[in-house]
């Protein structure tokens, strides 16, 4: 109710200014009527100034504070909630909490209490929230695209399915990863009622490979486990494991704690990695092999054989000896035979053979159990290419009698030359359970939603023993229905949500758990934690096996010929498989490589791009070689890092669900769509997924690319891609910005090469333009950041967003440079080939203490708190811009327009305790001055000193890598001061003596351990 | 002489516009001021009787002051922690019961009619009891002390320094209905902020003069 009403009064005061709109008239002020007269111009205008005077003196309109009736025990208004519950974005199943504001939740926040996510969340997880407001999610459930009721909808669809008891065609049921226990109770049970019914389940990203190769060399159809945390040596085939690959946060936590130079042992981590392509995990490696989809397995196998020859053992695969690679490989192998053990190797290929070829190497080098468990082991990807293989088959031949389907979008997600749309056509009874309009919903019979995951009760088990449990934060938003109810219904069984998990908890999880003694313990502890851990499932695996058929025949991948390129698709940080591609913040967010927005294009390396003469912004034609299949027409980006002969396309755009986007951003005379030609954002590349030994392919496909002439300009937030400065214009000795340090680890760590501590520069000057008037006695803010740790993985750019009413403005405007996110990732590029180095740099306004938007405005908008912030006063802004001109890190963002808030429903996302800005007015980072207020209050209510680390700015709190420190400098003992005394410690662009708050930590490199002899 | 009797007239008129502007300019005030503002609520709620002459606390009802931004209008349900008993004033029940003793019969449940708008609005039928089909219906209050959006006030910082209620709310205690009693403009925040920092009550306080104190 509060916030409601602050929300409420927010929009009215957007709507500029216009306090007066009269709806009703408390006391003072009367009107003007007769001032009316018919007069001419100048007796207008003599009235309508009187009239305003008299507007002036009129009060505000008339508000109400509505209170509760009977008020819920545990809210209290103005003050925010948080309920542990799991992100289902994406089946990592990382734990959040939730803040609800007056019974809506505002924000998620990683759970520090997850065992794997460890207090993080992606920006996936962050952005997720948005979904849940989202207007165009199914309200009722339908049949044949009308609105119908549950009660209707369930006879029709219990008659249906009785007749397929009674012998009327096999029943199919098509997932995706579905890794909840109460849920696979229920469909077990669901499934066991009809003669020939089973379940199929496939990843849009198919992660099968893995899983099928552990079927085979250890008998068990599984995902490992990977610990990332324990290795020293990581070689990774193609797997983004910090960007997309199964469970980025986990992996970014552990890939950390390897690597990570400040603690009391420090750990360095060696990176390699393989790709033909820059991925975000390419670009933290610390050496990058360069080498096209079809050179991988190649390059694995003559690894394998190197390997198998130091070990001693023979390799029961075929080598064909090739001196070149051999050579090349032959380092790398005495590497991880040095760390065996200690050492991983993973890949993202979705080929058996070469996954079978990985395990071999984890195996020689003795991995499994240390690196990379089977058990307990990962249920993050089920999917199976194989068997959704046969479930085309029995489409083809007509067998199925009913398909469910949930989780998926096989129509969108894989076309396969439209198979899809015709196949399911055929089927007699279609029912589609997702949450959301998907294409696939397009063909169902019947549609019976699904609840968004905040709506809902629910269980996960992302690794077999750790369960993490979803609660419901708001109240359905609509009629919908979660699956486990559905599918209960339909087999009469009419119990909610909440009582057949809590059945299936007390029954079956219970009694593997030995902490509590009752269940009721149990479960509230479980509820309260958001996660709880119960002895996994004993399974058993047999020795590994490897025999030589199970290699394969080298690499499936072919060669492309003479002016081809292979093509490569690839999910992108943020849209994956375009599950959620209708979110406009995802949708806005930059590539943390190639910082696009709003669409994808073919990435293209530098010197390709020159063979057929194309630069950025060029509109391509990406089509079969054979002529026949399918053709893209894509818009180029010049992508340094990428193999010569590669074409990478992101998948996930293009989807029907993004034709909303038609109209998002300003509307003025020069606005550009943010949509293509077809209304869409972006183009699909799903039609390239071939399914091809009953495995699903994403990349080597040859195709050939023709320029079509046209352009279309890409909305992209940086220009600027070398931390060089072109020899042209570089004085000697300045060719590189120094606004990346990098040091090495024996610099670091070589107590005869000091590496001076703290502030120094070279052109740093001790004069000072102002008095040192301002002592900051008290607490005074500050921030560092790791640029070591920091992947450029951009969660912290949504939780910004999310928690500082960050709007969305759209393609045409991002194309303008006129973004409105107040932190941003620079990305910056040195070296050539496969020397290229990447930092990704995290630039948050840097709160100077001398800072120069401050001497600047005419109005002291922006002036500086006696705790080191640099303050914005919107409502005293009048939207000069000299600020943003002088800031020399270009953080401020200005208000060109009052951006959409029209959509009263994803209001409700709005954080009450933030201004929603209105045009004119200068915005930028507050260092979350919210939170800050909030905790120094809330300490100085319960009579407690305020504690380092317990107020979190929203990018710190949600970084996987914890790359983020805040806190209070002043504070000997807090984290950011000791952190400032660390060797690593520098500020960007010191010369100017500008003071900021916000410090970086230097990179580190890595050499190659092999050099300097260690082992 | 037509022309002096215009001048006259013209003078005579701007003698009047003059005294009439006087009139208005002692009214006038800033966008926003709404000092002195006193509606007439939905309920004739008595802070004079609440506050006043029953001494009860002022956290009793408005209990989220000293433990949220907000210090709340108190939730319908709260009042009938009392009105589920007391449902009219002392001297209609004491008449009642008279009569009732006068004329033999059990004394009748007497509910006043403002009362009566509150078991309306809660959904109960005079006896306090949920009647069947009875519909709850929220109470809409009208807000008499709002600051504008940009700036946001904590109850919790002020209870805590020790700030009494009056300070801000003035002598509710007295007021038969509500009425704002300062102008809570960002000036007489900012007076107050500059003369606490002597110390409130003796005890010392540390009010803030930040922009972002209030502004974010």
């Amino acid at each position: 109710m509060a916030g409601e009403r602050t929300r409420q009064a927010q929009q009215r005061n957007r709507r500029n200014g216009s306090r007066f709109p009269g709806t009703a008239s408390p006391p003072a002020g009367s009107s003007g009527e007769h001032e009316e007269l018919a007069v001419g111009r100048r007796g207008f205008l003599k009235a309508a100034g009187f009239g305003l005077m008299l507007a002036g003196c009129r009060q505000a309109p008339l508000e109400k504070a509505i209170p509760f009736l009977i008020p819920p025990e545990e809210i209290v208004p103005g003050r925010s909630l948080y309920y542990a519950s799991t992100c289902t974005a994406c089946p990592a199943a990382c734990g959040l909490l939730a803040k609800t504001r007056d019974g809506r939740p505002i924000k998620l926040e990683g759970n520090p209490a997850h065992p794997l996510s460890r207090g993080a969340l992606c920006a996936l997880g962050q952005a997720s929230i948005l979904g849940l407001y989202d207007k165009w999610r199914p309200r009722n459930p339908r049949h044949q695209g009308q609105d119908t009721s549950w009660e209707q909808i369930d006879a029709q669809i219990m008659e249906r399915l009785e007749g397929l008891r009674r012998g009327g065609g096999a029943l199919r049921l098509l997932t995706g990863t579905l890794n909840s226990p109460a849920l696979e109770a229920v469909v077990k049970r669901f499934l066991a009622g009809f003669p020939d019914a089973r379940r199929i389940s496939y990843d849009p990203v198919s992660r099968s490979a893995i899983l099928d190769a552990h079927l085979q060399t250890h008998g068990k159809r599984v995902l490992p486990r990977y610990r990332f945390d324990r290795a020293e040596v990581i070689l990774s085939f193609d797997a983004d494991f910090l960007g997309t690959w199964i469970s980025p946060v986990e992996h970014t936590a552990g890939y950390r704690e390897a690597r990570s130079p400040d603690v009391e042992t420090p750990r360095r981590c060696y990176h390699v990695q393989v790709e033909s392509r820059l991925s975000l995990t390419g670009s933290k490696a610390d050496r990058r092999i360069v080498a096209a989809p079809h050179e991988h397995g190649p390059l694995a196998v003559q690894l394998a054989a190197a390997l198998a020859d130091l070990a001693g053992e023979s390799f029961p695969g075929e080598v064909q000896r090739n001196e070149g690679l051999a050579q090349r490989v032959e380092p790398l192998a005495r590497m991880l035979w040095r760390a065996r053990r200690r050492s991983l190797v993973v890949s993202g290929s979705p080929d058996p053979a070469f996954q079978t070829a990985c395990n071999y190497l984890n195996e020689l080098l003795g991995n499994y159990g240390r690196t990379l468990e089977l058990g307990p082991a990962s249920r993050q990807r089920e999917g199976d290419d194989g068997a959704l293989a046969g479930l085309l088959e029995e489409l083809g031949r007509g067998e199925v009698g009913a398909l469910l389907v949930w989780g998926v979008d096989p129509v969108f997600e894989l076309p396969l030359e439209g198979r899809w749309e015709t196949l399911l056509e055929q089927v007699p009874l279609m029912i589609s359970l997702d949450d959301r309009l998907t294409e696939t919903c397009g063909l169902a019979d019947y549609f019976c939603p699904d609840h968004h995951y905040l709506e809902s009760w629910g269980d996960r088990e992302p690794v077999e023993g750790v369960l993490s449990l979803l609660q419901p934060c708001i109240e359905p938003l609509g009629r919908t229905r979660p699956l486990i109810e559905s599918l209960s219904a339909w087999m009469g069984d009419s119990r909610p949500a909440y009582e057949l998990l809590r059945e299936h908890w007390r029954s079956a999880l219970f009694p593997r758990q030995r902490q509590e003694t009752s269940f009721d313990a149990f479960w509230d502890r479980a509820l309260h934690d958001g996660v709880a851990q119960i002895e996994p499932e004993s399974r058993s695996f047999s020795e590994a096996r490897f025999e030589p058929r199970m290699f394969g025949d080298g690499s499936r991948e072919v060669s492309p010929a003479e002016g081809e390129f292979s093509l490569v698709l690839y999910p992108k940080v943020g849209i994956l498989d375009g599950r959620h591609a209708d979110n406009p913040w995802l949708q806005e967010l930059p590539d943390p490589i190639s910082k696009a927005t709003w669409g994808n294009y073919a990435c293209l390396a530098p010197l390709a791009a020159e063979a057929i003469g194309v630069r950025e912004g060029d509109l391509i034609r990406l089509g079969a070689v054979a002529g026949q299949g399918p053709e893209l027409e894509l818009p180029v980006l010049v992508q340094p890092g990428q193999h010569e002969r590669v074409v990478a396309v992101a998948l996930g755009y293009g989807g029907k669900a993004t034709r909303r986007f038609a109209g998002i951003g300003p509307r003025w005379l020069e606005a550009g769509e943010t949509v293509g030609n077809d209304g869409r954002v972006g183009v699909n590349s799903a039609p390239f997924i071939r399914l091809q030994a009953r495995h699903l392919v994403y990349s080597g496909v040859p195709v050939r690319l023709s320029p079509t002439g046209e352009r279309r300009q890409l909305a992209r937030t940086q220009l600027y891609d070398a931390i060089t400065v072109p020899a042209s214009l570089a004085l000697p000795g300045g060719e590189r910005r120094p606004a990346v340090k990098e040091v090495t680890w024996e610099e670091l760590f070589d107590p005869h090469l000091p590496v001076e501590p703290g502030t120094h520069s070279e052109h740093g000057s001790s004069q000072d333009l102002w008095p040192d008037d301002h002592p900051y006695t008290g607490r005074r803010w500050a921030m560092t950041i790791d640029l070591d740790a920091c992947t450029g993985c951009s969660a912290c750019v949504i939780a910004c967003q999310v928690e500082n009413n960050i709007p969305v403005v759209g393609r045409d405007e991002v194309r303008r440079q006129r973004e409105m996110h107040w932190l941003r990732i620079d990305r910056y590029y040195w070296g050539q080939g496969e020397n290229l180095r990447v930092a990704h740099q995290p630039m948050p306004c840097q709160h100077c203490q001398n800072a120069p938007c401050e001497t600047v405005c005419p109005v002291l908008a922006t002036v500086h708190s006696a705790e080191g912030l640099n303050q914005q006063v919107y409502n005293r802004c009048v939207g000069t811009r000299y600020c943003a001109n002088n800031c020399p890190y270009k953080v401020r963002r200005f208000n060109w327009f009052d951006y959409a808030h029209e959509d009263e429903l994803e209001n409700l996302v709005l954080n009450p305790d933030v201004t929603v800005r209105s045009r004119g007015v200068m915005e930028k980072c507050s260092f979350c001055v919210q939170r800050i207020q909030e905790a120094k209050i809330e300490a100085k209510r319960r009579g407690v000193e305020l504690r380092d680390g317990e107020i979190q700015s929203a990018c710190q709190q949600t970084c996987p890598a914890s790359a983020i420190v805040f806190g209070n400098i002043n504070d000997a003992g807090s984290r950011v001061a000791q952190l400032a005394q660390s060797a690593r410690h520098y500020r960007v662009l010191e010369e100017l003596n500008v003071k900021p708050a916000v410090a970086y930590l230097k990179l580190v490199s890595r050499p190659d351990p092999q050099e300097e002899g260690h082992g | 002489m037509k022309s002096s009797i215009a001048t006259y007239t013209l003078l005579v008129a701007l003698v009047f516009s003059l005294l009439a502007l006087g009139q208005r300019a002692r009214g006038f005030r800033l966008p926003g001021d709404q000092q002195g503002y006193e509606p007439v609520q939905p309920i004739a709620f008595s802070h004079r009787l609440h506050a006043g002459d029953l001494e009860i606390d002022c956290h009793y009802c408005h209990s989220g002051a000293e433990r949220s931004r907000h210090a709340g209008i108190p939730a319908t349900g709260t009042c009938m922690n009392c009105h589920r008993f007391v449902t009219a004033s002392w001297g209609a029940v004491r008449e009642e019961n008279r009569r009732a003793q006068r004329e033999e019969r059990p004394p009748r449940r007497l509910l006043s009619p403002e009362i009566a708008k509150l078991y309306g609005h809660l959904g109960l039928d005079p006896n306090g009891e949920m009647g069947p089909g009875s519909q709850a219906s929220p109470l809409s209050w009208i807000r008499i002390h709002s600051l504008p959006d940009f700036a946001y006030f904590d109850h919790r910082a002020h209870s805590v320094a020790g700030l009494g209620c009056p300070t801000c709310h003035g002598p509710v205690e007295t007021m038969e209905r509500v009425r704002q009693q300062e102008s809570l403009s960002m000036g007489w925040c900012v007076n107050c902020h500059r003369q606490t920092r002597t110390g409130i009550q003796g005890a010392p306080v540390e009010a803030s003069l930040d922009c972002s104190t209030c502004h974010y």
